[in-house]
């Protein structure tokens, strides 16, 4: 079992996940490659072998209104093979996410088809960088607008336009207050999209009642023979929330100060949360998957989630390669 | 300044690389790429701006940062492709990264290394770039690094940051070196991570204090005990020991020609 984590690193200074310039300033993918490129030699150096994409890798790939950028996934063709090459090497499992902002269901023509051009960008990212059928890209299914069946049938519709390199990258994930694992299973068997297990949304929402090693088995069992199923997991945040505010007449800022609120992600992951999860999904003899952990301390968490299983699950949750190969103990 | 630029500033990644013939300052400035090879790039290659350490070849512009220019594109290609008149070169089909600049900036005043020091790569950021007296504050170390640097620098103590033990193995580096009379003295600084109790592996390695010995050096272990300490108190006992080597030697480099001078703006090369 693999464990990754999301985009930004904050264990080394000054690593970048992208080139975050603003179009007037002409970032390019083949800059944010040679950050990857830097990552990737960290996450070598740390052992970690998962790890999620920025979104905005290739920046403003496919926005309509600046077509200068549209071709810079064929201009880094050579650089895209080198950091594959890199990452293979490495025996990295990488993937991206799409924003919220995705919308492939969307009720407007305009954001589905912006959509499917970012999913269709990001699929032909990861076929530029030579990865096998496991580099998947992530996606909700999106809004509800009113009507659930309606909502739910478009997703399976553009999901069915969609180029077949996109078609064969996109994973679904359910989420935590619109579309339950009952709801992308529904999907699945409209589409034979593979579906992500995501451990907090999964107890925020679940309207089904479903147990969690029944929800999770079932989404387990919808990726395809030969391809490793990968699941999210968060603990939710107990700490106090200081939210600022600025008064909108005066502009004095203040800050109050909030619970949490369980569908938030905590720093780090609960590692007994964790091993008593994945242990019981080990013990039930379901296919094997990774699990890419979606925290705020990123890197850290992962790094201090490691600390404890080997403190507390040495025998049972083994952290390594697809090959048996186990990572050293702390 | 504007909030937006401060942000900026303090976001934006330099990689300061070394210019160290006229050639690729001619290919910089006229044609806008620079070269590293890709088997040996740094372990940060990634920035949104280079900056230029020109060496002893430059007359004038020698052993300082004088120039920097937005990168604006990453290639990676052969040797030959990059230098097509030199297609027999041993190395022509090992590949290099070839990076798009823009127009040359000018530093104005440039950043001079005190020492007059061989340097590989350093990454950095614009607000050090735009802010840095000397090469030295180009670094970024950790919390404890910077306090110390911080308190050598108001002592008035000539010291060089990440400094080669050897200049064949540039990767085994001291934090702070200092240069006495009768020898050298090499200060390591305990590797913190963002957060105390998550173990990471260095990205540089351990020195090896015989090893370090037996080329002359005297290393001091700071760890995070001395570190949580005044860093004057570090300063003092670090300053004992290099007492006790004769003292600091006087190193008769660019610090003689005062060069300790507040930034300017920064102007284009063409400008300059």
């Amino acid at each position: 079992m693999r464990l990754g984590f999301a985009v930004k690193v904050l264990g080394p200074p000054s690593l970048k996940s992208h080139d975050t310039r603003r179009w007037q300033n002409h970032p390019h993918l083949s800059v944010s490659l040679a950050y990857l490129r830097d990552i990737f030699l960290y996450l070598h150096r740390q052992d970690i072998r998962m790890y999620r994409m920025a979104s905005d890798l290739a920046p403003y790939v496919s926005h309509p209104d600046l077509p200068e950028f549209h071709s810079q996934i064929e201009d880094c063709s050579a650089e895209l093979a080198a950091v594959g090459e890199m990452a293979a090497d490495y025996d990295l499992r990488l993937s991206f996410h799409l924003q919220l902002s995705t919308v492939l269901n969307a009720n407007d023509e305009a954001i589905a088809h912006q959509s499917a051009q970012l999913v269709t960008a990001q699929a032909r990212i990861l076929e530029g960088m030579g990865l096998g059928p496991h580099a998947v890209v992530v996606t909700h299914v999106g809004g509800i607008y009113g009507d659930r069946d309606a909502a739910l049938e478009r997703f399976a519709r553009r999901y069915e336009d969609l180029p077949a390199p996109a078609r064969s990258r996109l994973a679904l994930e359910h989420d935590d207050r619109r579309f339950s694992v009952g709801d992308i299973l529904w999907l699945y068997q409209r589409t034979g999209v593979p579906l992500v297990f995501d451990y907090l949304h999964f107890r925020n929402h679940n309207p089904e009642g479903m147990a969690a090693m029944e929800a999770l088995e079932t989404c387990l069992r919808t990726w395809p023979v030969g391809v490793k199923p990968k699941i999210h997991f968060s603990s939710p945040r107990t700490a106090m929330r200081v939210v600022e505010r600025k008064d909108t007449k005066g502009g004095a800022a203040s800050s109050l100060m909030r619970a949490p609120r369980s569908i938030q992600h905590a720093d780090f992951i609960d590692p007994f949360q964790f091993i008593d999860f994945i242990g019981e999904a080990m013990s039930q003899a379901m296919p094997a998957f990774d699990v890419m952990l979606e925290t705020k301390a990123k890197d850290l968490a992962l790094l201090h989630l490691r600390g404890h299983l080997d403190r507390f699950a040495p025998d049972t949750i083994v952290d390594g390669d697809d090959h048996g190969n186990r990572r050293a103990p702390q | 300044m504007g909030t937006e630029e401060r942000r900026s500033e303090r976001t934006s990644r330099v990689l300061v690389a070394v210019m160290n013939s006229h050639r690729d300052y001619e290919i910089a400035r006229e044609r806008g790429w620079y070269r590293i090879p890709y088997e040996r790039a740094p372990s940060r290659v990634g920035a949104d701006y280079l900056a230029f350490y020109q060496t002893s070849v430059f007359d004038e512009d020698r052993w300082a940062v004088n120039y920097y220019a937005t990168a604006m594109r990453y290639h990676v290609v052969s040797r030959r492709s990059l230098l097509p008149d030199e297609p027999d070169h041993p190395r022509a089909d090992a590949l290099y990264y070839r990076i798009d600049i823009g127009p040359l900036l000018r530093l104005s005043p440039p950043i001079p290394s005190q020492r007059l020091r061989r340097i590989s790569f350093i990454p950095t950021t614009l607000e050090r770039l735009l802010h840095a007296e000397e090469i030295n504050d180009l670094w970024c170390g950790s919390p404890g690094e910077e306090r110390l640097w911080r308190a050598f620098k108001e002592s008035g103590i000539g010291v060089e940051r990440r400094y080669p033990l050897r200049e064949d193995a540039p990767e085994y580096t001291v934090d702070f070196a200092l240069f006495c009379k009768q020898g050298r003295v090499g200060v390591c600084v305990e590797g913190a991570p963002p957060v105390r109790n998550v173990r990471m592996v260095r990205e540089f390695p351990l020195i090896d204090e015989y090893a370090a010995n037996a080329l002359g050096w005297t290393i001091v272990q700071l760890g995070h005990r001395d570190l949580a300490r005044p860093p004057a108190t570090c300063v003092e006992a670090i300053m004992k020991v290099v007492g006790r080597l004769g003292g600091v030697a006087r190193t008769g480099g660019i610090q003689d020609r005062g060069a300790h001078v507040r930034r300017g703006t920064p102007t284009r090369v063409t400008d300059a």
